[in-house]
């Protein structure tokens, strides 16, 4: 059996470490690759770069942005003294799609999670205190998956956050379990935002 | 009767989710392991029966396919040619799980890269079921479908199995009984797997953080709030079952014990009070230990034999007749709740059981033919017990061969 070319094989091996792409199917998009047209890589290759360089992480909440610090932290008509805490940047956009949600936002990076070694230094809580000593918040809604590590999350931050004369709410019960809130439609998040609930610490 | 060669399993697409793959995994250690009520209604009174087995690559099944009617089917065969593998296999269709407590390598023909079960139930309409494991790989489908949520898949086969192994439930530490406790609960309340496999999520986090030299009491607070939320749960439901179960165990029990014994079956929690207090009063002992010293994870299910401890007071045949009590009361309790009896795996317990012992076991037997369900017993030629009845479907198993006889 002949093997597979050296480049092939490294190239296989960096799509493989992306997410969602196994070991077969990132060797089959490597085949494919170096048997296309080499414009059509050229113009890949490019994309790849461009998003990369164009789009960042908001200096301020974290989100996905072009400019600095994001759309929506620069926004006059959104109320600052509400901020919403998730656990990823793509936890905005689906937040934003439900289209009720008026305030800021803030992303933790993550969630606490002791089997996989992520603690409260991993995540961007230090940040947000930082920016709540700052711009002190009247409501902090935690937007947090429904899971173990989620709930544990939000019992942990509830405690953490209290003290700052805030409002500490939790979304209502009802999204989807075990999945984040992309899982949940938008009706759902925003039911799920109206009905939420004060958090005792 | 085994047809070779003519149909090739159709591959069965990925499970998605990473508690499910867990729960694939075959063996018993933690978590339930058997069939599931769903949501469903369970109105109509006919039988729940395996129509056909497909094993690709399965123990020393390189190649089954079987046909099985209701009734009673009895495999009959020398000893390590094949015949709880089969059993096995019904059962890896009902609970996602081997009986034998082993995980999915041990299942694996030798030589193969991984194996496949397939089989077709009929009742409430036929339901066709495709699972193949490999060390790389765990696919399971539903007519066709992948199954996306455990709640959908289990219960479209219901299974009880009798094997030696049960003796432990007497003799055993109190995971196992914790086990069949949750099994039963997991058969009553839809809610229950999902709130057990949280629990145990909740658990690991938790330990994990106890395993660190100086614990963040922060973290370790967050995670003990929702162990508590969970546990509460367990605690609640565990604690009303164990009241209607008990009747049914004992007067199983009184039905095939010699003497004129009485079984007392009894919730014994962990915590009886508050587990937050419970919780918060263990820490200096989860600091020796490092992990979660009390909960739901160390409840039991007390066994008394005339008001003793049936681990320590009682002989071994008596320790076998109450195992197989709690089984029938499963069994029993099951048909009540779902108005069809599930199908019956007997391992070779017969042979342990004398005449009389037998004879309080047949009335289970008669229920499930009456009903239309369907029973799967082994033997080896020489001890099948003759009074079980005339209409029996005899099978001989002979080195990964099954034949009609
Ligand atoms: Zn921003």
């Amino acid at each position: 059996m002949t093997r597979l070319p050296e480049p092939v094989t490294a190239l296989a091996a960096a799509l493989g470490r992306l997410p969602g792409i196994g070991p077969r199917s990132a060797e089959r998009i490597a085949l494919h690759v170096v048997q296309s047209d080499p414009t059509a890589v050229r113009d890949l290759a490019a994309a790849l770069t461009l998003a990369r360089e164009r789009v960042a992480s908001c200096s301020i909440c974290g989100a996905l942005t072009e400019s600095q610090p994001c759309p929506v932290c620069t926004d006059p008509r959104r109320d600052a003294t509400t901020v919403c805490i998730v656990e990823r940047a793509l936890d905005v956009l689906s937040l934003e799609k439900s289209g009720t949600y008026r305030g800021h936002y803030h992303v933790l990076g993550g969630k606490l999670s002791p089997l996989n070694g992520v603690g409260p230094e991993d995540l961007r809580i230090a940040p947000l205190e930082q920016r709540l000593d700052r711009a002190p918040a009247r409501e902090i809604i935690l937007a947090l998956g429904g899971d173990v590590e989620g709930d544990a999350t939000a019992h942990y931050l509830a405690r953490r956050l209290a003290g700052r004369g805030a409002r500490i709410s939790r979304l209502a019960q009802g999204l989807p379990a075990g999945g984040g809130l992309e899982f949940a439609d938008e009706l759902t998040l925003s039911r799920a935002l109206e009905g939420r609930r004060d958090m005792a610490p | 009767m085994e047809r070779n060669g003519s149909r090739s399993p159709r591959k069965p697409t990925d499970l998605p989710q990473r508690g499910q793959r867990r729960f694939f995994r075959g063996g018993c250690r933690g978590g339930i392991h058997s069939t599931v009520a769903t949501g469903a209604s369970f109105t109509q009174n006919h039988g729940v029966h395996l129509a056909e087995l497909r094993l690709r690559d399965f123990r020393n099944y390189g190649r089954l396919d079987a046909q099985f009617t209701p009734g009673f089917h009895l495999f009959l065969g020398r000893n390590a040619q094949g015949k709880t593998n089969l059993l096995e296999a019904i059962y890896l269709l009902a609970t996602l799980r081997s009986f034998r407590g082993v995980g999915g390598t041990h299942m694996v023909r030798h030589g193969a890269k991984g194996y496949f079960v397939g089989g077709t139930v009929v009742g409430r309409g036929p339901a066709e079921i495709r699972a193949y494991w490999s060390p790389r790989e765990r696919k399971l489908s539903l007519n066709g479908a992948p199954v996306k949520r455990l709640a959908d898949f289990l219960g479209t086969l219901r299974a009880v199995v009798f094997c030696s192994e049960d003796v432990q439930l007497v003799k055993g530490v109190s995971r196992v009984r914790r086990r069949f406790l949750d099994l039963l609960l997991a058969q009553t309340r839809p809610d229950y797997l999902p709130l057990l496999l949280r629990y145990t999520q909740a658990l690991r986090m938790r330990n994990a953080l106890l395993k660190h030299p100086l614990p963040d009491e922060e973290q370790l607070a967050g995670f003990t709030a929702e162990l508590v939320r969970l546990g509460d749960g367990l605690s609640a439901a565990r604690r009303e079952l164990a009241p209607r179960f008990a009747p049914l165990a004992a007067q199983a029990f009184r039905r095939i014990a010699s003497e004129a014994d009485e079984l007392g079956l009894e919730y014994h929690p962990s915590v009886k009070g508050d587990l937050a207090v419970a919780l918060a009063n263990s820490r200096s002992r989860e600091r020796t230990y490092r992990t979660t010293m009390v909960g739901p994870h160390r409840d039991d299910l007390a066994l008394r034999v005339n008001g003793q401890p049936a681990a320590q007071y009682t002989s071994e045949g008596q320790k076998r007749t109450l195992a197989l009590a709690l089984k029938m009361a499963q069994a029993e309790y099951m048909t009540g709740l779902h108005g069809s009896p599930p199908v019956l795996l007997i391992d070779d317990v017969m042979g342990e059981l004398d005449a009389t012992r037998r004879a309080g076991f047949l009335p289970l037997l008669n229920q499930s033919q009456r009903a239309g369900g369907q029973v799967f017993m082994t033997c080896t030629a020489e001890e099948w017990p003759r009074e079980l009845g005339r209409e029996l479907i005899r099978w001989s198993v002979d080195a990964g061969k099954l034949n009609q006889a």
